[in-house]
């Protein structure tokens, strides 16, 4: 191409026909259509070996700005390859390229020495001159592009104009680049924080809906349901403030971090105390509105504190929906709050509650209250996926999401809907807190009498006990526990496949005397091809004996 | 794994133990382990309260007959304090742990 002979004509005027020509050719080299193909590595390399040759430089170097640090960061050379690879940063306002930076403006050194740059590594590598101009978006520095010679040079005002529009163009392809990089972790983060599926518990219906912003990725909405160790079940539904890979980069630690307080135990109104104090230590910049319900095991009743969030809505069954009544404290990340408050409500059988973001019911059109009181509206008790696409319908309808939307709803289904329960778990130690967990809340959800769940708990565990100690060897098996209604009693039969062995040491063989004294009728089956225990205990009061 | 929670409090020469959580085959062996622990030769009386236990089944009364028979060696008196109507007192009557250690309805 022509252009790099009309680079070496000695002596061009700057005023003639052929200078404007030689200025647009220099100018078409580096807005070439071509570029626009390459990806943007490539298309960071190509522009800084077509300045070098432009601009007859040897080096040429893009630093591109770290906003959490404020450090120009050495992201693409030629000439001087080293810069990347020895990571080198610069902070703002220091040295050469940072000097650059804070000013805004294009700067010029015709002789390097230690008083104009920061580190020796110009001079060790023998550049003389150098001319940095900033890259700039909507006038915001993003990071500094520069080139340097190794002879003295007088860098002329039209290589500073040339510099710039190679610098916009870098400009324009570093930002794209890290907007698709953030924006592609940002998805996959969210993707794969949001529980794809969501627990599968007895007595409960669940369903969730999540809907990014349509005007760029994600935010840091986020729900999570999980069990605790003690039978409690934990409902979360946050947001975090911000958009984008840093707000569900923050989502993803406050997931974790909470869901690890919950372990420790306490009410909602501690968990949420102790995961603001780790905030405001470990993510000062960090702002969430977080609601933490916790469900008793029996899922009769609810605990729920409120840091910022809004107030869930309860649907009863054949009443209109309304909005719990929690009282809301400072969101998680804001110092100097108050003492945060734990409201306990109780849940019938049939009760929806419906968990959201205020991307629902806040929108530019419509008031707060417009949109809570259409949310109410939109809500009964009845089934979750129902519920939830009908208030998709309502809320979101064909509008554009202008801000994330998350939902999650909860049923407590009623005694007449339970199916059976069944269970198959290893016939281990550890699956008897599981058995036990799963049978009282299936016995809670039929509405047992009290001395129905604490008889039926200790004969389906001494039945099980008995399967996990003497039906196998060291191959171990499997325990199956299946509870139906024959009304008016339940009926338990815990059942395995290997062959009982004969009680081993002490005081053992009580375990049959606690079964046959809590249930109604016991019925034991040794066969070849396992053992059978079969339980009816009466579902209401009173008890046997 | 089941969680069970052992507290010990000792004065003059009683020990009070208060057993709260659960216990089953699972966690049986440490929780027998962490009462041990707790009772020296020194004390003339054990308390063993049970009232926030949420469940137990017999894996948990054999560590009552345990304890009850080595504390029986050592001449050190054993009393439980469970509430009349729970669950746990059914099971500790039927087991007929009566005769080992006197049954107390509430805390002093």
């Amino acid at each position: 191409m022509g252009y790099a002979l009309l680079v070496s004509t000695p002596g061009e005027p700057s005023d003639t026909p052929a200078a404007d020509d030689y200025r647009l050719r220099r100018i078409e080299s580096v807005t070439d259509a071509a570029l626009a193909h390459l990806d943007v590595e490539d298309l960071l390399g190509e522009l800084l070996d077509r300045v070098r040759e432009l601009l007859e430089v040897e080096t040429a170097t893009v630093l591109l700005l770290d906003s959490s640090c404020q450090q120009l960061v050495a992201t693409a050379a030629r000439g001087i390859e080293a810069v990347v690879r020895q990571g080198i940063r610069i902070p703002m306002g220091k040295g050469f390229a940072g000097r650059v930076a804070a000013e805004k403006g294009p700067v010029i050194i015709e002789q390097v020495d230690h008083t104009n740059v920061l580190y020796p590594f110009f001079r060790e590598h023998g550049i003389c001159s150098l001319l940095g101009v900033p890259l700039l978006i909507s006038g915001t520095v993003i990071g500094v592009l520069h080139v340097g010679t190794l002879a003295p040079r007088r860098f002329t005002d039209d290589d500073v104009s040339l510099l710039q529009i190679v610098a916009d163009r870098v400009a324009f392809a570093a930002q794209s680049r890290r907007a698709e990089v953030d924006r592609a972790a940002a998805v996959v983060l969210q993707r794969s924080l949001l529980p794809a599926r969501l627990p599968v518990v007895p007595g409960l219906e669940m369903a969730a809906r999540y809907v990014p912003a349509e005007n760029g990725g994600v935010s840091g909405d986020w729900y999570d349901v999980f069990t605790l160790p003690s039978g409690w079940l934990c409902v979360v539904i946050g947001d975090v403030v911000g958009r984008g890979l840093v707000a569900a980069d923050v989502m993803g630690r406050l997931r974790s971090v909470l869901r690890g307080y919950a372990l420790l135990g306490g009410d909602p109104a501690e968990v949420l105390g102790r995961l603001d104090q780790q905030v405001q230590h470990f993510d000062p910049e960090a702002m969430a509105t977080v609601l933490l319900a916790m469900f008793e095991p029996s899922f009769g009743r609810l605990h729920l504190s409120s840091a910022g969030h809004p107030p869930p809505v309860l649907a009863l069954p054949g009443q209109p929906a309304v909005l719990l009544d929690v009282p809301s404290d400072h969101p998680v990340g804001v110092p100097g709050g108050l003492r945060r408050r734990a409201t306990t409500i109780n849940v019938p059988p049939g009760a929806l509650l419906c968990f959201y973001t205020d991307g629902l019911v806040e929108s530019r059109n419509t008031s707060l209250n417009v949109g809570l009181d259409r949310l109410c509206g939109s809500v009964v008790a009845g089934p979750v996926d129902s519920v939830c696409a009908e208030i998709m319908a309502r809320l979101v309808g064909d509008d554009p999401a202008g801000d994330d939307v998350a939902i999650l709803v909860l049923r407590l289904q009623d005694s007449g809907e339970i199916g059976p329960l069944d269970l198959v778990v290893p016939a281990l130690p550890w699956s008897l807190r599981d058995i036990r967990f799963a049978v009282r809340r299936w016995l809670s959800a039929v509405g047992a009498a009290p001395r129905t769940v604490a008889d039926l708990l200790v004969a389906v565990g001494e039945a099980s006990t008995n399967a996990v100690e003497h039906a196998y060897g060291p191959g171990g098996g499997t325990v199956s526990v299946h509870l139906e209604l024959q009304m008016p009693d339940v009926l338990a039969t815990v059942r395995d496949t290997g062959r009982w062995r004969p009680p081993r040491g002490e005081n053992r063989g009580r375990g049959t005397t606690f079964m046959r004294n809590c249930s109604d009728d016991l019925r034991i089956d040794h066969g070849p091809t396992g053992t059978n225990v079969v339980i009816r205990r009466r579902l209401g009061e009173e008890a046997p004996r | 794994m089941t969680d069970a929670r052992v507290e010990v409090s000792a004065e003059n020469r009683s020990v009070r133990i208060s057993l709260s959580g659960e216990i089953d085959l699972a966690n049986a062996a440490a929780v027998e382990d962490e009462i041990r622990e707790a009772v020296s030769n020194q004390p003339v009386i054990v308390s063993l309260d049970l009232t926030d236990l949420n469940y137990m089944d017999s894996a948990g009364v054999r560590i009552l007959f345990t304890l009850a028979s080595r504390l029986q060696a050592l001449r050190i008196t054993l009393e439980l304090i469970v509430p009349p109507g729970s669950s746990t007192r059914r099971l500790i009557e039927l087991s007929g742990f009566e005769s080992l250690a006197a049954l107390k309805p509430a805390r002093p």
